[in-house]
């Protein structure tokens, strides 16, 4: 297609040495320090310049070449931005002004797609009221002679612009030729017709050019292949391959029903503070900054469970908050240093009744986007009809090792030893020295269950009773010693949603708070002295888990003081609902711009 | 009762509740209906009524207790934003006399209690009958005035820092909380029935961009990385409109690290939307539409009234019919001051006009006195006194609007508004500036300024200018500051009170519950 176009509108006499002048300016102007030699994808047959320099000289030299020294590639990308930029100067010349300040559109593509459907192959409506005005980005053109071709893309979808020189005024259609390029922004006046073949089409009565692109788009058929290009101008990714765009529709529309379902329960937003004087409410390592006017560092929120808390104290019986959480940790296609989660709270419930809630917006997340409760996810069919698998953590282990830990009585040593013959050679020798320092037979048990269990609850599974070793902020199991009335649910081997009920008692609370900061201040001390006696690698040191500081937040504990009625809360993570949802493999796949490594 | 000594008391009662094998923070309490639904349902019982062979479970914290006899207690229970009495009667309780006072002596103020008994007005069979001759205890609605110093706990610090013996004792703050979700809902809905799509950007940044303030830095470990937190969501929304999201909208936290009173926190909410093909003058239509229909939604009509001038005089009214007032920038202070400004901004004669200008009226601008702040503080001072009903200021020269596009008639100035409302900017607004060219020209224009001293002054960001040579749609952008809209429609006059935990300065002694503050 772009090689019929390419050769059409070769209509510019402009030498070629002109562009090589324009193009050894433009990359000697450094004004692009940023541009990295791997940009060849720049390099793309959408650039449909009308020069015939473009198109004949360095571009077929790199197109047969891609990946040869791009050097070619930047030149021909800055030749390109000065071609257009003289466009620019022209279409002021001639009193356009190629950056228009609106358009009013009557219609987007996709309602004309939908009103005129029924419309014939070859037929064509005239009257005054099919007559329509468009807007969008030209995404392909061919053209014959008097007739031109153009793909106009917008928000909702695509459409055809037929364009024929009887239509249009001779200078539109000589702009048509020589000044639109793909990529250029086009509001168009017309009628509707659909054409032989069977397109619904705009025939063009006049058109403007609404903005004009100074840089070619990415080929449409390689498409962006640079992956961290395509994060890091999700832009240029999001014109090249549309389907990205509706990652991002489909997550606005589940944060919308997630919203819609927890007010229907009667659930209240609030906004909590992401700047703490505290990064209580989860084990992580929290962002640092510092205020200048109240001369303090702040931290950046861990959770917001803490201070939703609070609100329970203060009377509300039902709040939620969707919000960022930002945690100083690598980066993966699991993990983002800023991510989004929904945390709600309850008073006079407990974590029964937080599963309920958990199917019910997962659920109807997967109707609002799927419209079905099987799904597709990374090659695995999940199937989300209620009412999902609710097990005990205990039962599970038991039910993939034969170990039962209520068997042991306490005896940790025994535990470990029957655990380690059981999971023999098995393991991998970093969950072996994790299970060998696991301090209690909670973590002991958690650990078989992360490294056993989990990678295999792929269907939705609540996993419930989790040791009250690890859960330091759920109550006490109202029947089982040792364990918490916690769950997380687990899909497709990843932890979704994590809940309690939640502990009330404020002696029992900071006794486990106090207890956790005392472990986290053992392993620090001990991360530290490691870096003592280990001078070569202090800078692998400073990044060891544990390294940073863990302060009690009092005021919590003065707040349980104060009376929470009994209640349940959870938290599930927006992101990874998304990516289920969305059939994402990577997290950077389902956040518009995510966190990368710092360019070279 | 000293408060040391009460804490240790209610601590001894615990244990004995716990030795006895009691659980004080049980599990669960099956609560049937909120306080405020059961008012609904059994308010209008007459006196003598009762419901015998209906029971009900409610739930809620004890906040004042009264014993007739000892055989005899009347609670206050609230929850919810709504208050109910609850009589327990040792004969129709199902208790011993001896039990039934010594269960009822342990239920102090303050505590969460769940209560099962039958609707009634002066009648009892269970352990509580719960009386319906109870009321809602909303006394604040939308819109009106407050009145903060009726309050039962007054004290600011303690009501800012322990914000929850806030909600539990003044009834009203409650309300404020929950009309903030009510006009973050009214924008969400009007916006999504626009077709806006919500989105999330990053709040931590490379590059703090998008708007002229002092970021919050912060470093990531692993990736060894200065990070600054956002100062507005602009560019990375614009850049969503070049990707193709023709309408997009983010309500979220922006950062500035400045000092705090009475209108600044340094987190605060704010929406943005960009709206392809649209310009300033729609937006100015959008705005009104969408001011004037959430305060008729919430109020019930289109003035409110507001403490402008402290709790000490009468509210003002402020009305939000539409079409607000539209004034000139330029034009305007022109007319009022009796000035002749240069059209040439940037010129140095520009410059030296209002530097005397701003003495002549003791105008107060600190340094560096660049034209665009000079020009600030005497709109601040001529124009947005005279707004107090919601005003739009607009066409502001391009040296104040690095990011807006240049007037289509009027040179030097941009297509931009700012709605002034009680005197303070709510929202800023502008045909969106497209041409890459000329934004990499204010980006160098504001380097300059940055250079004489004004670390204010944007700076730039190159993967947007680049953005921008892709080609982004005539758009349209608009922002609004939730957090100011709030004080305005809750006649709040601190910033802090519409914020759940406002930022506060380091105390030097931490709160605690062996020293209550509470007034009461």
């Amino acid at each position: 297609m772009e090689a019929v176009n390419l050769r059409v509108w070769s209509l510019s006499s402009r030498p070629l040495k002109h562009l090589f002048r324009l193009a050894s300016f433009s990359s000697s102007s450094a004004r692009r320090p940023s541009s990295s030699p791997k940009l060849f994808f720049f390099r793309c047959s959408s650039s449909s310049s009308p020069s015939s320099a473009a198109t004949a000289s360095t571009p077929s030299a790199s197109g047969r070449n891609r990946r040869s020294p791009s050097s070619t590639t930047t030149s021909d990308r800055e030749a390109i931005r000065a071609i257009r930029s003289k466009k620019v100067e022209e279409l002021r010349s001639k009193g356009l002004e190629p950056y228009a300040y609106k358009w009013e559109r009557t219609h987007t593509a996709n309602e004309l797609q939908d009103i005129y459907k029924d419309l014939g192959n070859g037929e064509e409506l005239t009257c005054e009221s099919d007559r329509v005005s468009i807007a969008g980005r030209v995404v392909a053109r061919r053209a014959f002679g008097k007739l031109a071709f153009l793909t106009l893309r917008d928000d909702s979808g695509s459409i055809q612009l037929y364009c024929e020189k009887e239509r249009l005024s001779n200078e539109q259609f000589e702009h048509l030729k020589t000044l639109v390029d793909i990529g250029d922004i086009l509001g168009a006046n017309g009628t509707i017709k659909r054409t032989e073949k069977g397109e619904l089409s705009v025939c063009v009565n006049s058109f403007a050019i609404l903005t004009k692109s100074l840089l070619p788009l990415p080929d449409k058929y390689h498409g962006l292949t640079d992956v961290d290009k395509r994060y890091r101008q999700r832009y240029v990714d999001m014109i090249a391959n549309p389907e990205v765009a509706d990652v991002f529709r489909k997550r606005a529309k589940i944060v919308s029903e997630i919203r819609r379902t927890v007010e229907a329960s009667g659930f209240v937003e609030v906004e909590t503070p992401v700047l703490q004087g505290a990064a209580g409410g989860a084990e992580a390592r929290p962002f640092i900054t510092y205020h200048n006017s109240l001369g303090r560092d702040l931290y950046l929120r861990i959770a917001t469970e803490l201070h939703l808390k609070r609100m329970l104290v203060g009377g509300f019986e039902k709040v939620y908050e969707i919000g960022r959480i930002f945690r100083n940790e690598g980066i993966s296609t699991r993990h983002n240093p800023e991510f989004t989660t929904i945390e709600m709270y309850e008073a006079y419930s407990d974590y029964e009744s937080m599963m309920n809630m958990a199917e019910e917006i997962v659920t109807r997340c997967a109707l609002a986007v799927n419209d079905k409760l099987t799904i597709e996810y990374q090659g695995t069919e999940i199937c989300l009809e209620r009412p999902w698998r609710r097990e005990t953590m205990h039962n599970l282990v038991k039910e993939a090792i034969g170990v039962d830990f209520d068997d042991f009585s306490g005896n940790l040593k025994a535990a470990k030893e029957v655990t380690l013959t059981k999971l023999g050679s098995t393991l991998e020798s970093k969950n072996k020295i994790a299970i060998e320092s696991c301090p209690s037979i909670g973590h002991l048990v958690n650990e078989v269950f992360e490294v056993v269990v989990e990678p295999k609850l792929l269907q939705p599974t609540f996993v419930l009773d989790y040791p009250v070793e690890i859960s330091p902020l759920a109550k006490p199991h109202r029947r089982r010693l040792g364990l918490t009335e916690r769950f997380e649910l687990f899909i497709c081997g990843r932890e979704l949603a994590n809940a309690f009920s939640e502990l009330t008692d404020p002696m029992d609370q900071r006794g486990r708070l106090e207890e956790q900061v005392r472990q986290h201040n053992e392993k620090r001390a001990a991360a530290l002295s490691r870096g003592e006696s280990n001078k070569g690698k202090a800078s692998e040191d400073d990044d060891d888990d544990e390294s940073y500081e863990v302060t009690l937040d009092d005021d919590f504990l003065t707040a349980l003081e104060y009376g929470m009625p009994p209640a349940s809360g959870m938290g599930l993570g927006i992101d990874r609902l998304v990516m289920l949802l969305t059939n994402s493999a990577s997290i950077r796949d389902v956040i518009a711009f995510p966190i990368l490594k710092a360019q070279q | 009762m000293d408060p040391t000594q009460y804490f240790e008391n209610r601590v001894k009662h615990l244990e004995a509740q716990k030795a006895d094998g009691k659980n004080p923070y049980p599990h669960k309490f099956e609560v049937q209906m909120s306080i405020l639904e059961y008012i609904e349902k059994y308010g209008s019982l007459n006196n003598g009524d009762h419901l015998q062979d209906v029971t009900v479970s409610l739930a809620g914290r004890i906040m004042s207790k009264r014993s007739s006899s000892s055989m005899l207690v009347f609670y206050d229970m609230h929850g919810g934003g709504a208050k109910l009495q609850v009589m327990a009667d040792a004969s129709k309780s199902g208790m011993e006399e001896a039990e039934f006072s010594k269960f009822h002596s342990s239920v102090k103020r303050g505590d969460i209690v769940g209560v099962t008994g039958f609707p009634g007005l002066n009648s009892t069979i269970l352990r509580f009958t719960i009386v319906a001759s109870s009321q809602k205890i909303e006394s604040w609605l939308v819109g009106r005035p407050r009145n903060p110093e009726a309050y039962i706990l007054k004290d600011q610090e303690t009501r800012y820092r322990q914000r929850y013996l806030d909600l539990m004792l003044n009834s009203e703050v409650q309300q404020i909380f929950k009309t903030r979700a009510r006009i973050v809902s009214y924008i969400r809905k009007f916006l999504d029935n626009l077709d806006f799509l919500e989105v999330e950007t990053p709040m931590m940044n490379v590059i703090a961009g998008g708007a002229a303030a002092r970021p919050f830095v912060t470093h990531h470990n692993e990736l060894n990385m200065r990070l600054f937190m956002r100062i507005a969501p602009e560019l990375y929304l614009k850049e969503l409109v070049v990707g193709g999201l023709d309408r997009v909208y983010e309500i979220g936290k922006t950062f500035r690290n400045e000092g705090i009173d009475l209108t600044h926190n340094p987190e605060f909410t704010t929406c943005e939307f960009y709206m392809a093909f649209a310009d300033y003058d729609d937006l100015m239509s959008l705005t009104e539409e969408m001011l004037s229909g959430m305060v008729m939604e919430l109020t019930g009509g289109y003035k409110i009234k507001y403490h402008a001038n402290g709790l000490n005089n009468d509210p003002i009214e402020i009305n939000f019919t539409p079409p607000f007032r539209r004034i000139d920038m330029v034009e305007e202070l022109e007319k009022i001051a009796g000035l002749n400004i240069s059209r040439d901004f940037s010129s140095d004669e520009a410059n030296k006009y209002l530097v005397e200008t701003c003495a002549k009226f003791d105008v107060k601008c600190p340094p560096p006195q660049t034209t665009a702040r000079l020009l600030d503080k005497l709109v601040g001072h001529f124009l947005e006194e005279t707004c107090v009903n919601p005003t739009f200021i607009i066409n502001h020269p391009e040296i104040m609007s690095p990011l807006a596009k240049w007037h289509r008639l009027k040179p030097s100035l941009t297509e931009r508004f700012e709605l002034v409302v009680n005197k303070h900017e709510l929202c800023d607004a502008y045909t969106e500036l497209n041409d890459p060219v000329v934004q990499r020209q204010r980006f160098a224009d504001q380097l300059k300024d940055r250079q004489s001293g004004d670390d204010e002054a944007m700076a730039l960001d190159e993967t947007f200018c680049t953005a921008l040579e892709y080609g982004l749609p005539p758009t349209g952008g608009w922002g609004m500051g939730v957090d100011r809209l709030t004080m305005l429609l809750t006649d709040s006059q601190n910033i802090k009170e519409v914020l759940l935990f406002p930022a506060m300065k380091p105390q030097d002694e931490p709160p605690s519950a062996k020293g209550p503050t509470t007034a009461a």
